[in-house]
């Protein structure tokens, strides 16, 4: 049986058990030559972008830092490059191309040289369009998962947006809860 | 050939046993501790207790990819990636899928470990007697061979490795569950101590609910930390908190100054003496160098994990024993077994919005088997326990809801509005002798090795079994007020509950059976199978409990023998 031939009856088998897109990342991943990289490169500008695009879905607040001083900027891209098979790394690239674009056609400028309250208006379009397509796999989608992904396993989002406690030496199911108290990180 | 005499006198021990886990672990010592000098064979690496558990105290934020795996550990990990364990914290664990491959005639998951303390390293704690009923269900349906022991047999056993290891558990009185010797148990929280309350009140202590009974220490115990409520116990307990080798047996073991430990050695087969009649030892290729070495013994303990000892023992082919050693009744490598689990339902508890947890318990609710006995009878054989448990997660509808800015944040910074509970069930699965494993000669693994087929399903009485794992949950569920109630079927294939048993089994009759009463093989009385594959039957209890009262049993019996000289 050759690698395609291996890999189809891999997917067969995952059966019901994985969503239909989730298999075909998977499917993706294995049919890609041993050597391929397909690694989708990333500027220092484009971390730039992605840092202030993801400190729109969690800015600063009276709480804590948002996302951009997390390192989200960094953390995006690498996962990206890491984590995902080159078709998704694809999708994300050439989408996040297509938002620069669109800031450009709709704003008239280019994405960092945008207002907050422009770069919110843009968010909230590319929300609008990711529930038209039923959230198919898109720039916004990833970006947003890997913003709150990264941000509640950074040490900001950990200690200061959430409570942590590395080591809590005891179990206690039945403590009082005060409206406005933090989560426990984990 | 040519024997070097001194090097056979440099690797000749009392014992050998193979492979260094839960029930590998449990003969090192017991043997040791007996008076013989032992040689522990591991076929992975060497893991040192605490300094090896380089995850352990990582912070989230040290995770460099926050937990997820990475393209390439997907591609080396094609069956480790089908199940959640296999994460970027626990990734040393767990085999690179490309070395050691196997044949699936059908689908089933091989989720497996090459190092010193196995999978105790990676397990679920969870720690459940069996009871008569259990030893007794293959007599009276028909189903496997009877069970050549019954509970009274393996009592004392249960009691002494619970008291070394450490349980925590409530005693409960469940005919089903027999108690322990318990370390006080973990509290339930708000939630679960409502549902039970609600629950046992509905069906009139006909069925129970009860804390997760599980080898983390809740008391300081010989030596070793109590529980400190990370949660983190798959990335190994630098507080030496639950029951692993490294944390309880192996120290033991080497307190004795009689065992060796012998890691990167992958046993190929027992060798067998047809002068005697007995196993003289074992041919070992090291994993490193690809250099093959033999190893003898007055008495051979097979612990490989099941598949792994049944693919050792079907690979000891002799002129006494072509089809695999002791398989003179056919059945080495049949009646393949794996608790069938991922399904239940799960709802939301009101009215517990002012309560909140402290602390992160590794452990959850359990409801054992109530089905087919007594009154109660179900269109199908044996039965399902469940595990489960109420938490305050957080989750936020505005996660889905694809919102982003201040608010959001804010949101996503506090717990979930309200409490989940959910009850997932395990469901015994009879054994059948068509699931089987076998050697299939047409492949290779790393170390040149054949690899092992796997021709397994599950059948009507355990798809008929999951319809009632799904909607007594759901019932007991909305009887204890629980609302939203929903059920699910996330889909199951065998080997996904890593408790892969029955390829060995025990029996009193040398025709059905590989094994006898004390575990020791039928026909080569110097070898002794002591992990699942001895299993005639799975209950639907977690079974590592059970391994480690049978190998300590069986290591007594052993040890009396050979001083007999009937060994």
């Amino acid at each position: 049986m050759n690698r395609r031939e291996a890999l189809k009856s891999v997917a067969y088998l995952m059966g019901s058990a994985i969503s239909a897109t989730t298999m075909g990342v998977l499917f993706e991943n294995f049919t890609l030559p041993e050597k391929e990289k397909n690694k989708v490169p990333f500027s220092a500008t484009d971390e730039e972008v992605l840092a202030e695009f993801a400190d729109i879905i969690i800015p600063t607040t009276a709480s804590s830092p948002g996302a951009k001083a997390a390192g989200l900027g960094a953390f995006i891209p690498m996962i990206i490059r890491d984590c995902y098979p080159a078709k998704m790394q694809q999708i994300f690239a050439s989408g996040m191309k297509d938002m620069q674009a669109k800031c450009l056609k709709d704003f008239n400028k280019d994405f960092m040289t945008m207002t907050i309250d422009e770069r919110q208006k843009l968010m909230g379009e590319l929300k609008d369009e990711a529930i038209a397509t039923e959230k198919a796999p898109s720039f916004f989608l990833i970006a947003r998962d890997l913003t709150i992904l990264g941000y509640f396993s950074s040490e900001i989002g950990c200690t200061q947006a959430r409570e942590y406690l590395p080591v809590p030496g005891k179990y206690d199911g039945n403590v009082e809860y005060t409206p406005g108290q933090k989560a426990w990180a984990t | 050939m040519n024997i070097n005499t001194n090097l056979k006198e440099q690797n000749t021990y009392d014992a050998i046993v193979i492979g260094s886990g839960i029930s590998g672990s449990w003969a090192a010592k017991e043997l040791t501790e007996k008076g013989l000098k032992v040689l522990m064979l591991e076929r992975g690496m060497n893991i040192e207790h605490i300094k090896d558990y380089e995850s352990a105290m990582k912070a989230p934020w040290e995770l460099e990819h926050a937990g997820k795996l990475t393209v390439e550990q997907k591609r080396t990990h094609p069956v480790q990636t089908r199940d959640y364990p296999y994460n970027e914290a626990t990734e040393k664990w767990w085999v690179n899928d490309l070395e050691c491959p196997y044949t699936e005639d059908k689908r089933f998951d091989w989720y497996r470990g090459f190092h010193v303390g196995g999978k105790s390293l990676m397990w679920g704690r969870q720690s459940y007697r069996f009871s008569d009923h259990n030893f007794e269900d293959n007599a009276k349906d028909g189903f496997g061979n009877d069970w050549p022991i019954r509970y009274k047999d393996l009592t004392k056993w249960y009691d002494y490795v619970e008291k070394f290891a450490g349980i925590s558990g409530q005693v409960e009185n469940w005919p089903l569950l027999p108690d322990g010797k318990f370390l006080p148990p973990m509290d339930l929280n708000c939630v679960e101590k409502s549902v039970k309350e609600r629950l046992e009140k509905h069906y009139n202590r006909t069925r129970i609910l009860t804390i997760g009974r599980t080898a983390n220490l809740t008391v300081p115990h010989k030596g070793r930390g109590s529980c400190q409520y990370r949660n983190l116990c798959s990335r190994g307990c630098p507080f030496g908190a639950y029951f692993s080798t490294q944390s309880s047996t192996l120290p033991a073991a080497m307190a004795t100054n009689r065992l060796t430990v012998r890691p990167y050695s992958i046993v190929n087969h027992i060798i067998y003496d047809k002068d005697t009649k007995k196993a003289k030892g074992v041919m070992v290729i090291d994993a490193e160098t690809n250099e093959t070495m033999e190893f003898y013994a007055k008495i051979v303990f097979v612990n490989g994990s099941t598949l792994g000892s049944t693919f050792i023992l079907l690979n000891s082919t002799s002129e006494a024993h072509p089809e695999g050693m002791g398989n003179a009744s056919g059945q080495l490598g049949h009646n393949l077994m794996d608790h069938h689990f991922r399904c239940g339902a799960e709802g939301t508890a009101e009215g517990f919005e002012d309560k909140y947890t402290y602390g992160r318990r590794a452990n959850g609710i359990y409801i054992p088997r109530y089905q087919n006995v007594g009154n109660d009878k179900r269109d199908y054989l044996r039965g399902f326990g469940y595990q489960g448990g109420a938490s305050r997660g957080l989750w936020h509808k505005e996660v889905a809801e694809l919102a982003f800015g201040g608010d959001f944040k804010d949101t996503m910074s506090l717990p979930a509005n309200s409490w989940s509970m959910g009850l997932g069930g395990f469901g015994e699965m009879l054994p059948y002798y068509e699931n089987k494993v076998y050697i299939d000669h047409t492949k290779k693994d790393k170390w040149g090795q054949p690899v092992l087929a796997i021709d397994c399903e599950y059948k009507e009485n355990e798809a008929k079994m999951r319809e009632d794992m799904m909607n007594d949950a759901a019932e007991m569920l909305e009887a204890s007020g629980i609302k939203n109630v929903k059920t699910y079927d996330n889909d199951c294939y065998p080997g996904m509950a890593i408790h892969e048993m029955g390829t060995a089994r025990m029996g009193n009759d040398p025709k059905t059976s590989v094994l006898n009463k004390w575990n020791q093989m039928h026909e080569v009385n110097n070898v002794f199978v002591t992990d699942g594959s001895c299993m005639p039957s799975i209950a639907c209890q977690n079974p590592s409990l059970t391994f480690m009262a049978l190998t300590a049993r069986a290591c007594d019996y052993a040890v009396k023998e050979l001083k007999k000289g009937n060994i």
